[in-house]
């Protein structure tokens, strides 16, 4: 069978993305500076842990073996990183053949893991030149929807911290390696967690996506990927394609790009002692546990089609409550009595996901529109409070509404 | 156990008891005839679909286009070669468009199209051991509404299963859409839609509207289009 191509990317999809960026939209209805869900979750075994961003779907592996170490470090354990793009993935992948890509992505995965230092090499050292572990990380697609790289350094990262090897001994004579039963495995010593964060330009520069979905990553100028660790320590930076970026516009990702490695460390260390305490407690793990993802969808798409058929107007309101529920996650609610609860907002702003204003200005510059945007966002998400909370004075909301949009 | 219309059936299965007018039953994807008389071997997963009184096909959830012989298709133009177009339609092949299929087209006076292009075209010939082939003509040589698709809408590939849902006059969708902003579509036989409309805001309406459908039966479509 021949080589099935790459779905090509037509004109009018290019001028279409093109012009609704000019708009300040995303097809996908997030802001420029929004990232997709991400979900983590790890298999029965050590080491295994799949990771959703949005629909990009990667798996990763971690398996060990004894081995002899190089002569060049005798002391040093080593890490292998293997990232695999099969058929699985997009129709265009090949399976078991280096594509341009694939080698670009796993160069990227080394540096940021391997090169980073991020991995306890020493600790894997059983004999000094004669016997070390030897760590591979597996990491196959599953789904390519864009961002491979991102998925795949956190699947990597995550693999690696949940895996745990086997304990040895050495008695004098021969090395035991001891099964999981026999003695307790030996968790990973990782001195720091890099991860890798990956934004679209185009317009040389002036419109930055952070994670690029397939077609915006297709549309691109240029794919922009900085490595970071939570210590916002710089372990890796790559700029394909070709577009003019000034010094200023990288500095700025990378501020922003610093702030989501640190919320996605977090997350993944999160999750990796909830694994431990489920695992403590026998409770039961794996994937096949979180498998009823269809019927969540199936509703989900009901809503969705609901709006844009019936509620079209309020497809928008949704949309733009999304703030206010963040806002509403650092405030608490008070009740006043009968039908009526006060909002109290906290001092503190502990939020890594609303960029602050300043940043908004160096973005745009001279783009004094886009502020106010933001400014209406917030009030309507207000009001859009308001109207669930008093919900039998439906007239006066209905009013009120209707002088809003006259406004 | 016995299979009833509607059941997810896999390769293999056997259909016994089928209704039939004077020993005659049609069968459409996804089923072979069984070499014992009156029975059905399925040769594709997915579900089963029976038309009273004797039509019987799979509806399977594929995202490769097998081209058929008389289809209306959105392609991509991916090559162009003296007076062919090579264009993508989703098949395994490419499909070769002739430039002088085209309304008026002459040896000196060709349509101008470019790689990247989209177009609305009719297969001419679709065999299995040949590459599939386009014309954007009728039969009295005219375009009809077949031609190269205006480079300011958007492409978007759904399940097929919707384009034949979609392709139902009666089927409500794209009337009740209609009715809240105006806006041209092309369905293609094979997934890909294209359509336009006067701003950002309704073209994304209404590709998220397609993409939600695609996930509904057409039970929940009708009684949402109805309120």
């Amino acid at each position: 069978m021949s080589k099935l191509k790459e779905l090509p990317v037509s004109n009018c999809e290019k001028k279409f993305i093109k012009k609704a960026l000019s708009e300040w939209n995303r097809l996908d209805g997030r802001a420029f500076e929004e990232f997709r869900e991400l979900k983590i979750e790890f298999g029965k075994d050590w080491g295994c842990c799949t990771v959703a961003l949005g629909d990009t779907r990667v798996l990763a592996q971690v398996s060990c073996e004894v081995q002899q170490p190089k002569a060049s470090r005798p002391s040093e354990g080593i890490l292998n990183i293997n990232l695999e793009l099969t058929p699985l993935g997009a129709p265009n992948f090949e399976a078991g053949r280096q594509s341009e890509l694939s080698v670009q992505l796993n160069r990227l995965l080394e540096k940021g893991l391997k090169d980073s230092k991020a991995v306890d090499l020493e600790s894997l050292c059983i004999k000094v030149n004669e016997k070390v572990w030897m760590f591979r990380v597996d990491v196959n697609v599953l789904n390519h929807e864009g961002n491979i790289l991102d998925a795949a350094s956190i699947a990597a990262l995550a693999a690696l911290s949940h895996f745990r090897r086997p304990d040895v001994t050495f008695d004098g004579e021969e090395f035991i390696i001891h099964t999981y039963a026999q003695k307790d495995p030996i968790p990973t010593v990782i001195h720091h967690y890099p991860v890798c964060i990956s934004y679209a330009v185009f317009e040389n520069g002036e419109i930055i996506l952070a994670d690029p979905n397939l077609l915006e990553e297709n549309v691109s100028d240029a794919q922009f990927t900085i490595g970071l660790n939570g210590y916002k320590e710089v372990c890796g930076m790559h700029l394909g394609g070709s577009a003019a970026m000034n010094i200023d516009t990288i500095l700025k990702t990378s501020q922003s790009a610093a702030r989501r490695a640190k919320t996605i460390i977090e997350e993944i260390k999160k999750y990796v002692e909830e694994d431990s305490t489920k695992r403590l407690n026998k409770e039961p793990v794996g994937l096949l546990l979180n498998l009823d993802i269809q019927n969540e969808s199936s509703t989900d798409a009901h809503n969705k089609l609901s709006l844009c058929l019936d509620k079209w107007n309020k497809v928008k309101r949704k949309k733009k409550k999304v703030p206010a529920e963040i806002h509403e996650l650092c405030g608490s609610i008070e009740s006043l009595g009968k039908n009526s609860m006060a909002l109290l907002p906290q001092e503190t702003q502990g939020n890594e996901w609303i960029p602050s204003s300043d940043e908004e200005m160096d973005i745009i510059p001279g783009e004094s529109d886009k502020q106010k945007h933001k400014g209406d966002i917030k009030m309507e998400g207000d009001s859009e409070e308001e109207e669930v909370l008093i919900l039998n004075t439906t007239e006066q909301v209905k009013k009120r509404q209707k002088t809003r949009k006259e406004d | 156990m016995t299979i009833k219309p509607g059941d997810f059936v896999m390769p293999g299965d056997i259909l016994h008891d089928l209704d039939n007018i004077k020993g005659i039953t049609l069968i459409g994807p996804g089923l072979r005839q069984n070499t014992e008389p009156n029975s059905l071997i399925v040769s594709r997963a997915g579900f089963l679909c029976h038309k009273p009184a004797n039509i019987y096909w799979i509806e399977t959830a594929h995202k490769r286009y097998i081209p058929k012989k008389g289809d209306l298709v959105v392609g991509i133009v991916v090559k162009k070669s003296g007076d062919t177009l090579k264009v993508d339609i989703g098949g395994a092949e490419l499909a070769s468009l002739s430039l002088l299929a085209f309304e008026g087209a002459t040896k000196k006076q060709k349509p101008d199209l470019l790689v990247g292009d989209a177009v609305y075209a009719k297969l001419l010939s679709a065999h299995r051991e040949m590459e599939p082939e386009l014309v954007c003509i009728d039969k009295y040589y005219k375009a009809g509404n077949l031609g190269p698709l205006s480079s300011d809408g958007f492409i978007i590939t759904v399940l097929p299963s919707l384009v034949y849902r979609l392709l139902n006059i009666e089927h409500p969708l794209l009337r009740s859409l209609g009715k809240k902003f105006p806006f041209e579509i092309a369905i293609g036989m094979n997934g890909k839609i294209w359509f336009n409309s006067k701003s950002v805001k309704d073209t994304v309406t209404l590709m998220n509207c397609l993409f939600a459908a695609e996930q509904q039966s057409d039970k929940d479509i009708y009684e949402l289009c109805k309120q």
